[in-house]
């Protein structure tokens, strides 16, 4: 299971991405994610940022849940801040990332590479809640971020103490 | 119409005006051709108006007085008709016109089908003519347009006038089709294959061609249609190429339109559906025959018991309509009228005298006519036809204005008198009979088989091996339902409903057939009056609430491609349903836009489209997105960036295909939606987008380049040849018409570096990459 995570700003521009791999299970944290799905994940992400401008307004919480999905199996869990900066999670269940390829590529590679993605299930209350554990501990070291003199809003964030706080927050929950 | 046509002044008139064959373009393969494996020996004029089709292939008129396009409301936020006062989404005129189409679309291709059976000497005075197909070929073209208003009279009594009503006319047989040596690569599994083989191959042949229901062979015929305007979109250079790409949004593809159309063609016999089974069946004699009425009988006998008989899960009590051709030029015809008298009074009014001259007409005569093309031929029989005027320079037939107006007449008064009056008093009958005891209290808690069927009982216990042995009348062995049994009335009456166009009558009827068909197990039927209850729902004008669309069409859309897909294995249906669907979804505007989109996401994940397919449903799935409008001045709830995504994975899926000119229209439309000038992708935040769409603009310009390079060299080469045989006139003037527009193209190069999708960096841009992403070690 892959995960990208990016904060992304008022703009639409990109604060911070983070790649890593899933924890449990005996993952070994490490993203596994092809050539292509650099610019895949972003624009998957970038496109749901459609929903999520719409899902903000209809409910009263940061934590916007699982809101989109994009065949054959990425799934996008949404967090908005107070500043309507935007975070955004993208799970991937199989080791191969979204692509165009995967979908065009024969069954029998759909099957077979699929293992993980048949249990996975986006809406369970255990993972809705790990994703949510996840995201407020990144809140949380944002925020402390945010407070730095030397951080300019809307800017990339390239301090490595917020990254290394958001690889603990995805060791620990993700 | 065709922008990448008309976007060329000089070479537009070359190919618009398909009568002059005086010019014949020489043989050209360009790269992209060849390397799609195309055989390309030539493209000429006649062949070229084959394919300017693609241009105005959608009828512009509007169907009727009804709107379909109406507000909704929906389950979004920003869904009109709830608190805003804003004008729906729906409404605005880009929006609906080319929805409209869509419907329009899918109106004209459900429409009763009439047999064609012809006796030996009608078939050969037609071929005196010129046609070789006979009887058949010469109405096949009136019947797709009934000539004036049809005036339909729905179950509640109210009439409605219809000016785009039109009959199919097939021969009896076609449908079923029977592969000619049993070779054919088909995606579905035909039933009824084994019914009988034709004595003539020849004959077979043409019958077979004319049934649809083929994916392949519709992502060939829309392969050739791209790649004749990729090849005819001559070089698109540095002065033109903005308004090449921005004229027509890729909402409104004539490729897609033209895929649609072909899905909705050529409908195969099939036991689980009844519209391409005949509703009337036309038997036509002509005045050469010795013993007339002998011939009426034999044909008639030939149809209900002989070798013309259909197979058994087709009701076979459809109508005969007798057809006297009368030979103008050679027959009497006071001998004539007195033998239509006499079949008058033998077979009753559903006669007709068809007087036709049997001289051959040519081109210069006075008041001749084309012979209309058939728009709603299959997509084998289209590929036959491109592949005969790839030799063939003018094949059109030419009719005198008499004939073609003796056959509007007879096409026009076989439907209101005979066609359109016969079904409805079957359906009045069959609505009071059957459906409306099902209907009733006791019915809702019985299915039909298993309280009125008088044979359900006898059937069954002959039946041992049937896999459900309680009472039902679905033979699970043969898969299909005796025409007699109250299912397949049903089907038949709901059939004829929507062929009517009274969808309200058909998907209620389809909705009480689901449940049986469903506990029957009949999964091929289940899944077919699923496709139909849902599109039969969307088609009705009134307004849908988002509840009863999410729960019921959603549902019988899903259950429907699953049972096709799944259960039966016929991606075909599987993917008529799913185009169906997201069209009629789309043009419902609003929230329903994103189920549209959903469907034809699934369409591409459930593998059912080719290359060609997956590039224009991925283009399709973009402009589900792109027609869902936001709200408010920051249009909040629109789709943009995912219109512009898909956008972006069309233009990959075109470019894998090297399809220049597709990608080009793309990739613009998605800068359009991104809001980045064409002079680069300088406002994209993410790099890793920005990278991705330099390449892929980069890739785009250099299939423009090869192909301007290959044209170039073609020209060379034309030189070359013409030295050589300079005796040809033809070529001459070929080559003067050709040489101009390539003049401009070398101007073109010229400007190329500066052109704005070749740029492979500007330095605008350079500079503005850099600070972007530079760390600020601010901790």
């Amino acid at each position: 299971m892959s995960y990208y995570f990016t904060i992304i700003g008022t703009k639409d521009n990109p604060l911070f991405e983070h790649e890593f791999g899933t924890s449990k299970q005996g993952g070994d944290g490490v993203a596994r994610f092809r050539e292509e799905a650099r610019h895949m994940n972003q624009f998957i992400a970038h496109a749901s940022l459609d929903i999520v401008e719409e899902v903000q307004w209809a409910s009263g919480q940061m934590y916007l849940k699982l809101l989109d999905r994009f065949p054959p199996a990425t799934y996008i869990s949404a967090f908005i801040t107070a500043n309507n900066v935007k975070f955004l999670l993208l799970t991937c269940p199989s080791d191969s990332a979204p692509s165009r390829s995967s979908i065009t590529s024969a069954a029998s590679a759909r099957s077979s590479s699929y293992p993980s993605s048949a249990t996975y299930n986006p809406t369970a209350p255990a993972t809705e809640e790990a994703v949510k554990s996840f995201f407020y501990e990144v809140y949380d070291a944002w925020l402390k971020t945010l407070m730095s003199p030397f951080y300019h809003i809307n800017t990339p964030i390239g301090s490595p103490v917020f990254r290394g706080r958001v690889a603990a927050a995805a060791k620990k929950y993700l | 119409m065709n922008p990448l046509q008309d976007a060329d002044p000089l070479q537009s008139p070359q190919y618009s005006n398909s009568e002059s064959s005086l010019v014949l373009p020489k043989i050209r393969a360009s790269p992209v051709a060849s390397l799609a494996g195309l055989p390309y020996r030539r493209s000429n004029p006649s062949l070229s108006s084959l394919f300017a089709s693609t241009a105005s292939i959608l009828p512009k008129s509007r169907s009727g007085s009804v709107t379909p396009t109406a507000p909704l409301v929906a389950g979004s936020v920003f869904s009109p008709g709830a608190t805003h006062g804003a004008a729906s989404p729906a409404s605005t005129p880009q929006g609906s016109q080319p929805a409209d189409e869509a419907r329009t679309l899918i109106l004209r291709s459900f429409v009763p089908h009439v047999g064609v059976f012809a006796s030996a000497d009608a078939d050969e005075l037609v071929q005196q003519k010129g046609l070789p197909g006979g009887f058949v070929e010469l109405v096949r073209p009136f019947g797709e347009r009934v000539h004036g208003k049809v005036t339909i009279r729905d179950s509640i009594g109210a009439s409605r006038s219809w000016d785009d009503f039109g009959i199919r006319f097939t021969g009896l047989r076609d449908g079923i089709g029977v592969p000619p040596g049993g070779a054919r690569r088909s995606t579905d599994s035909r039933p009824g294959t084994a019914n009988g083989y034709r004595n003539s191959t020849e004959a077979a042949d043409a019958a077979w061609l004319r049934v649809g229901g083929d994916v392949r062979s519709i992502e060939e015929v829309v392969d050739r249609h791209l790649a004749y305007a990729e090849e005819q979109s001559g070089p698109t250079d540095y002065l033109n190429h903005k308004q090449n790409t921005f004229e027509t949004p890729i909402a409104s593809s004539p490729f897609y339109a033209l895929y649609l159309r072909r899905l909705l063609s050529g409908l195969p016999m099939a036991p689980h559906e009844t519209f391409s089974h005949p509703v009337a069946c036309v038997l036509a004699i002509s005045s050469r025959s010795p013993s007339p009425i002998e011939e009426l009988r034999r044909l008639y006998t030939a149809t209900s018991t002989g070798d013309q008989r259909l197979p058994h899960w087709v009701n076979n009590e459809f109508l005969r309509y007798y057809v006297l051709v009368h030979d103008e030029d050679h027959d009497d015809i006071s001998k004539s009228t007195s033998l239509f008298e006499q079949m008058k009074r033998h077979f009753g009014l559903h006669c007709h005298l068809l007087r036709l001259r049997t001289n051959q007409c040519v081109s210069s005569d006075e008041d001749c006519i084309r012979i209309p093309t058939c728009e709603w031929i299959s997509a084998s029989e289209e590929l036959a036809e491109i592949h005969r005027r790839e030799d063939i320079s003018d094949p059109n037939i030419y009719l005198h204005e008499s004939d073609a107006a003796a056959l509007r007449t007879f096409v026009r008064e076989l439907t209101t008198q005979s066609i359109v009056p016969v079904m409805e008093r079957l359906i009045a009958t069959w609505n009071e009979q059957v459906a409306s005891r099902r209907r009733g209290i006791s019915g809702r808690f019985m299915s039909l088989s298993k309280k009125w069927s008088p044979f359900s009982s006898s059937r069954t216990s002959s039946n041992p091996a049937s896999s459900n042995p309680s009472n039902t009348n679905y033979d699970s062995l043969q898969g299909f339902y005796r025409p007699d049994s109250p299912e397949a009335t049903m089907r038949k009456l709901a059939d004829y409903a929507f062929m009517l166009r009274d969808f309200k009558l058909a998907s209620s009827v389809y909705d009480l057939l689901r449940t049986d068909f469903n506990t029957d197990k009949a999964w091929k039927h289940y899944a077919a009056a699923n496709e139909m209850c849902a599109v039969a729902t969307l088609m009705t004008p009134a307004n849908l609430s988002s509840k009863t669309r999410t729960e019921n069409v959603d549902q019988m859309l899903e259950s429907a491609s699953y049972s096709f897909l799944s259960r039966c294995g016929a991606p075909f249906y599987a993917l008529r349903t799913l185009a169906m669907g997201l069209e009629l979804l789309k043009l419902r505007g609003s929230s329903a836009a994103d189920d549209a989109a959903r469907w034809a996401t699934k369409a591409l994940e459930m593998r059912v489209v080719g290359p060609v397919g997956e590039a224009l449903f991925t283009e399709r799935v973009s402009a589900c997105y792109a027609s869902r409008k936001g709200t408010g001045s920051m249009s909040w709830g629109s789709r943009r960036r995912k219109a512009a995504f898909w956008a972006v994975l069309a233009a990959d899926s075109w470019v894998k295909l090297e399809k220049g000119v597709q990608a080009e229209k793309c990739l613009s439309e998605a800068g359009r939606l991104y809001g980045v000038d064409a002079d680069g992708v300088t406002d994209l935040p993410f790099e890793g987008m920005r990278i991705f769409m330099r390449a892929l603009s980069e890739t785009v310009g250099a299939l423009r380049r090869a192909k301007r390079g290959f044209d170039e060299r073609a020209e060379e080469r034309e030189a070359d040849e013409e030295t050589l045989a300079e005796d040809e006139v033809v070529e001459e003037i070929s080559e003067t018409l050709d040489k101009r527009p390539h003049r401009k193209s070398l101007v073109g190069i010229g400007a190329g570096p500066l052109g704005p999708l070749d740029t492979p960096l500007s330095p605008l841009r350079s500079t503005e990459d850099e600070p972007r992403f530079k760390d600020d070690q601010f901790e």
